[in-house]
């Protein structure tokens, strides 16, 4: 199938088409990560492609989004800014045993590292729709739909309607933060706002267990708010590995937050002192900020995908085949919208997939093996391929697992006591290296080249004849010498060694 | 459970390393594993999958190495001179993994080494990697107070340092580590020796004039800071003194363009010293990556600290006031309360009794070795800095434990110093493996060369000048990665991920199937799709730039000269 999509790209472009006319050989709703990638490969193999986007506002809707996406506009790049500046607190708390002595006030002014963090996103902006527009990809200002299988309307901020003809339609129209449905739920606030508050918090109510409320729990808590965190497993990260979730909950514990594990949120009302927060334990707490960070919907409503017959699942996510195809020929989806693997490198390896097999003459698979990713909680947490757990799960032999726990040398100085875990789980026959997980500082940075030797099917053996950079934390995972244990998937027993 | 995959059948002991056949080699290696089973260590996963042990098998100890049976004539199976990094690996494992009996002498513990001084622990733990890491942790809270004005951090006044609270606390933790390390050489089962140790002959070893004598004498004594012998050089301090210094350098001078100069050039910049760096070349960090050197020095450089270039120091004179004048070639600057000298290190060969026993030597007073760390005498050997290979600290570790798995564990193991990683503690800080591109040209002659300098996102809040430089180096043949430097933030750690891939041998390909980590820095190393520029060999012989569309020269790197940040007196 991939095949004959090929031809069919080949076509569009090297001769207009042959009989049937299209205005654009490829039609993209929306310019986040996916789309801006899918477009711009696809005009550099020579495809004529048109985008369209909502207008810029940090704060998405039916009507508001703009280039970049969530992940520049309201996603990684504010989130991860605000982590920066949050980190600081911890820094000068660690500088005093250093020798540094702050006298007076350290204040914290919100409003100016809102003001440049907004800054940054709009100046990032600007620079998608600069690369767009350098890349010969026309523009349109709207909310995209699918009309048919060749057509989309878009539908401008003034209301007014174009359609426009595609040879093909990539959809990559992204996803949103949704609120769960209890009482008062109109008082609490989605990630958007919380990266675009006016006034920064006091007392802060997180409910979530996933990688965005803990980041904002870090974020909070750095920047000098009370943060309760409430999450309905024993453990925040589930999907993690479990010894890593543990260290995780520690760290944020021993950050200054409050955990609140098995714990749900029953009803939120305004008070004159604040938002008064209900659990489901019968707790009751007050708070400035709730911040709902429990899941994301694909923006799929608003497309008239059923009418054309692009099959959604459940949660209304697009489903695709391993091409990023979708039910209907010539419509194809990537990014967070198909709901695979929720994250912009992801997203922008779909795309060039996708644009490749469409247009470039070079069917590919995007390959989910061996995809890391980070948390940035503060420290933060970095994993490459399968935790213990899904080791267990896959494995045919006994796993093998090392980890190391240690006083990251800054530490020995400042006093902090947060201690660096690293891990690896290796295959006891093939010694293959099937997962690495660390949590402690600089850990997303590390496990970049992890992740390389990892793709790869880097043995433990090529780990071990590696030499250490010293002194660094990294080199801890090239020196894990000790076994930690031998666990066998059958009995699924831990042994200790 | 499987039965034994190892063949037993080869069991003869070779005399010489070198003589083992493979087949030798193999079945050593069996029997080692064995030995650990029988003392309940598993670490057959360590080793290459074809040497893995399946089952423990209950093998009496081996004591391969009294082979000769002439193991009872010594009283040691392994005599170490100098508890540092390499030493202590050695002797710890030559006791732990073989049951070997296992001393090491070493001089009682000061922050600055000489003759008679050093301490457990050695140059990495005391005098080097450790309180150099400490002050950069230090130090680099000037630069954080900084950044973090444009992440809306204010204070009311600007943060001081106070130098005797960063003195009396990193002191503190050497003390520790000190300790720490006896500990774990005792419990180890090795024989502590506080002295100077001096060989005798062959066998023994006089530890300030106590006799020990040993089956085997590792040298393992480190170096020292080595300064020229110029007028007034009494005055100069080193970097064992600069890491213990009793206040803070007004201004300070430092000499050399090494790894060493530049870390404390940082170190003193962040403590608010005013720093210069005088160097004889015209660029620092001799060895690197030309654009490597080129960048650091720029960022360097507009962090505050000045270079002097094509400067070679001649006299110090101290005035009246206390304060030091540097004359070199180009001039005489006064003024400076302190003035470092980090112009290279030397052996401690001196009084070790090497020439007698005919220890061999080479001019800069280095132990020749083999391959596998022996000396000119078959019962001697060396590891570490002493012999000037690789001077590393995770080096002289895999020297000293390749040299106890050679002579205990009869199976001799050449420790392998390709694509060791290193990095440069300077701010920003470089780390770096492989070939830098001009070994690559001139070892491969073709090669792609992918380049990319950018300002990390950390750095558009902050507002300030800080920017990031990455390097990967690709054999246009095989597509192998040859070599990947990076300057900036978090370097080191991210270059020791890269570290294995780059040891591993994976190419171009490996690196672009490679998904990101969003937003990060080191993303960048995954995501570089288009070479700079592409160099190859012309039928002269010469390596010469292709493709000029992403062509910079190679040849006209831009000059920091040109761009007004290094001042020349």
């Amino acid at each position: 199938m991939a095949r004959k999509m090929l031809k069919d790209g080949e076509v569009a472009v090297a001769d207009g088409g042959g009989g049937e006319s299209y205005e654009y050989d490829l039609f993209v709703i929306g310019a986040g990560s996916g789309g801006v990638r899918g477009s711009r490969t696809s005009a550099g193999f020579g495809a004529k492609v048109a985008i369209c986007e909502l207008p810029f506002h940090p704060i998405s809707s039916e009507w508001q989004g703009g280039h970049g996406g969530t992940c520049v506009i309201r996603g990684c790049v504010p989130k991860k800014i605000l982590v920066y500046g949050a980190a600081f607190r911890g820094e000068f708390e660690d500088a005093k045993n250093f020798g540094w002595e702050i006298n007076g006030d350290i204040n914290y002014n919100w409003k100016k590292l809102l003001e440049n963090k907004t800054q940054e996103i709009v100046r990032l902006n600007g620079v998608y729709k600069r690369i767009l527009g350098n890349s010969g990809v026309t523009m349109i200002e709207g909310a995209g739909s699918v009309v048919d299988a060749h057509t989309v309307e878009v539908t401008q901020p003034d209301g007014s309607k174009q359609r426009h003809t595609a040879k093909h339609i990539l959809i990559a129209t992204g996803s949103r933060a949704h609120l769960v449905d209890i009482p008062g739920k109109e008082l609490a606030i989605t990630s958007d706002e919380a990266l675009s508050l006016e006034e920064l918090p006091k007392r802060a109510v997180i409910l979530g267990g996933g990688y965005i409320a803990v980041e904002f729990a870090s974020i909070w808590k750095g920047l000098g708010a009370e943060v309760d965190l409430f999450y309905r497993k024993e453990l925040p990260l589930r999907g993690f590995d479990d010894e890593m979730r543990t260290v995780v909950a520690s760290n944020l514990e021993g950050r200054g937050i409050r955990l609140h594990p098995a714990t749900n949120l029953t009803e939120l009302s305004k008070t004159a002192d604040g938002i008064k927060v209900v659990t489901d334990k019968g707790d009751e707490l007050m708070a400035d900020v709730v911040l709902f960070a429990t899941g994301r919907t694909p923006n799929t409503n608003k497309l008239n995908l059923e009418a054309v017959g692009v099959e959604v699942d459940q949660i209304g996510a697009i489903k695709v085949d391993e091409f990023s195809h979708t039910s209907v020929p010539s419509i194809w989806a990537v990014g967070d919208v198909t709901n695979r693997i929720n994250l912009t490198p992801v997203a922008l390896m779909e795309a060039t997939c996708f644009a490749k097999t469409v247009f470039g003459g070079q069917p590919v698979k995007p390959d989910y093996r061996d995809v890391p990713c980070a948390v940035f909680s503060i420290p933060p947490l970095s994993v490459v391929g399968l935790s213990e757990q899904e080791a267990l799960e896959e494995a045919k032999n006994d796993i093998l697992v090392y980890t190391s726990s240690f006083n990251p040398m800054k530490n020995s100085i400042s006093k902090r006591q947060e201690k660096s875990i690293m891990k690896l789980v290796v295959d006891s026959e093939t010694d293959r290296v099937l997962g690495a997980a660390m949590c402690g500082p600089d850990a997303a940075e590390i496990m970049q080249g992890i992740a390389v030797a990892l793709k790869s099917g880097a043995t433990k053996a090529t780990f071990d004849s590696t030499v250490g950079i010293h002194p660094s934390a990294a080199e801890e995972f090239v020196t894990m010498r000790t076994l930690t244990r031998r666990v066998s998937p059958a009995s699924k027993l831990k042994t200790n060694l | 459970m499987a039965t034994a995959t190892t063949d037993l059948r080869f069991s003869a002991a070779a005399t010489s390393a070198k003589t083992l056949d493979r087949a030798t080699v193999r079945a050593r290696r069996g029997r080692f594993l064995h030995h650990l089973a029988s003392r309940g260590l598993h670490l057959d996963h360590l080793l290459p999958s074809p040497f893995r042990l399946r089952s423990p098998f209950s093998v009496c100890r081996a004591a391969a190495y009294a082979a000769e049976g002439d193991g009872e004539k010594y009283e040691y199976d392994l005599f170490t001179i100098g508890a540092g990094s390499g030493g202590m690996r050695a002797s710890r494992f030559a006791s732990t993994l073989y049951g070997a009996r296992a001393a090491v002498c070493e001089m009682p513990f000061a922050t600055v080494a000489s003759d008679a001084l050093g301490g457990v622990g050695g140059t990495c733990v005391l005098r080097g990697c450790v309180p150099k890491k400490l002050l950069v942790y230090a130090s680099k809270y000037s630069h954080e107070f900084d950044e973090s004005h444009g992440f809306g951090w204010k204070y009311e006044t600007d943060p001081k340092h106070d130098w005797s609270t960063l003195m009396t606390r990193k002191n503190l933790e050497l003390q520790r580590l000190v300790d720490f390390q006896t500990d774990m050489l005792k419990n180890s089962g090795v024989t502590l020796i506080e002295g100077r140790g001096k060989i005798v002959d062959p066998h023994t070893v006089s530890v300030d004039g106590k006799l020990y004598t040993a089956r085997n004498i590792l040298i393992a004594v480190g170096a020292r800071p080595s300064i020229p012998d110029i007028p007034g050089i009494e005055h100069v301090i080193d970097s064992d003194a600069a890491l213990d210094l009793p206040s803070r350098p007004e201004k300070i001078a430092i000499v050399g363009g090494g790894y060493i100069a530049l870390e404390f050039a940082g170190i003193f910049n962040g403590l608010k010293s005013e720093v210069h760096v005088y160097i004889r070349q015209k660029k620092v960090l001799r060895g690197f990556d030309e654009e490597v050197r080129d960048f650091v020095t720029q960022q360097m450089s507009l962090r505050g600290i000045t270079f002097h270039t094509e400067q070679t120091p001649q006299a110090i004179t101290k005035s009246d006031d206390g304060l030091l004048s540097l004359k070199t070639n180009k001039g005489t600057v006064n003024g400076f309360s302190h003035i470092m000298f980090a112009t290279g290190r030397k052996p401690n060969t001196k009084n070790l009794g090497l020439e007698d026993v005919g220890v061999k030597m080479d001019k800069h007073g280095s132990v020749m070795v083999d391959e596998y760390s022996r000396t000119s005498v078959d019962s001697i050997w060396a590891v570490g800095d002493v012999t000037n290979r690789v001077n590393l600290t995770p080096v002289a570790l895999m020297e000293g434990g390749a040299l106890t798995h050679t002579i205990f564990g009869n199976d001799p193991i050449k420790p392998d110093h390709s694509a060791v990683p290193s990095a440069v503690f300077s701010q920003p800080p470089i780390g770096q493996v492989g070939l830098t591109e001009e070994q690559a040209t001139e070892k491969y002659g073709d090669v792609d060369v992918y380049t990319s300098n950018f300002r990390p996102l950390k750095a558009t809040l902050s507002g300030l000048p800080d920017r990031i430089y990455t390097k990967l180096i690709v054999c246009a043949d095989t597509n192998k990665v040859l070599g990947v430097h990076m300057c900036g933030e978090d370097a080191p750690e991210i270059i020791q991920g890269i570290a294995i891939a780059v040891k591993a041998g994976l190419t171009k390909q490996n690196f672009d199937a490679t998904v990101g980590v969003h937003p990060t820095a080191a993303e960048e190393l995954v995501t570089m799709r288009n070479p700079t520029r592409k160099v190859r060999r012309n039928s002269a012989g010469e390596a010469k730039l292709m493709s000029r569309p992403y062509v910079r020269s190679r040849h006209v790197v831009p000059s920091v000269h040109k761009r007004g940040k290094l001042h020349s007196l």
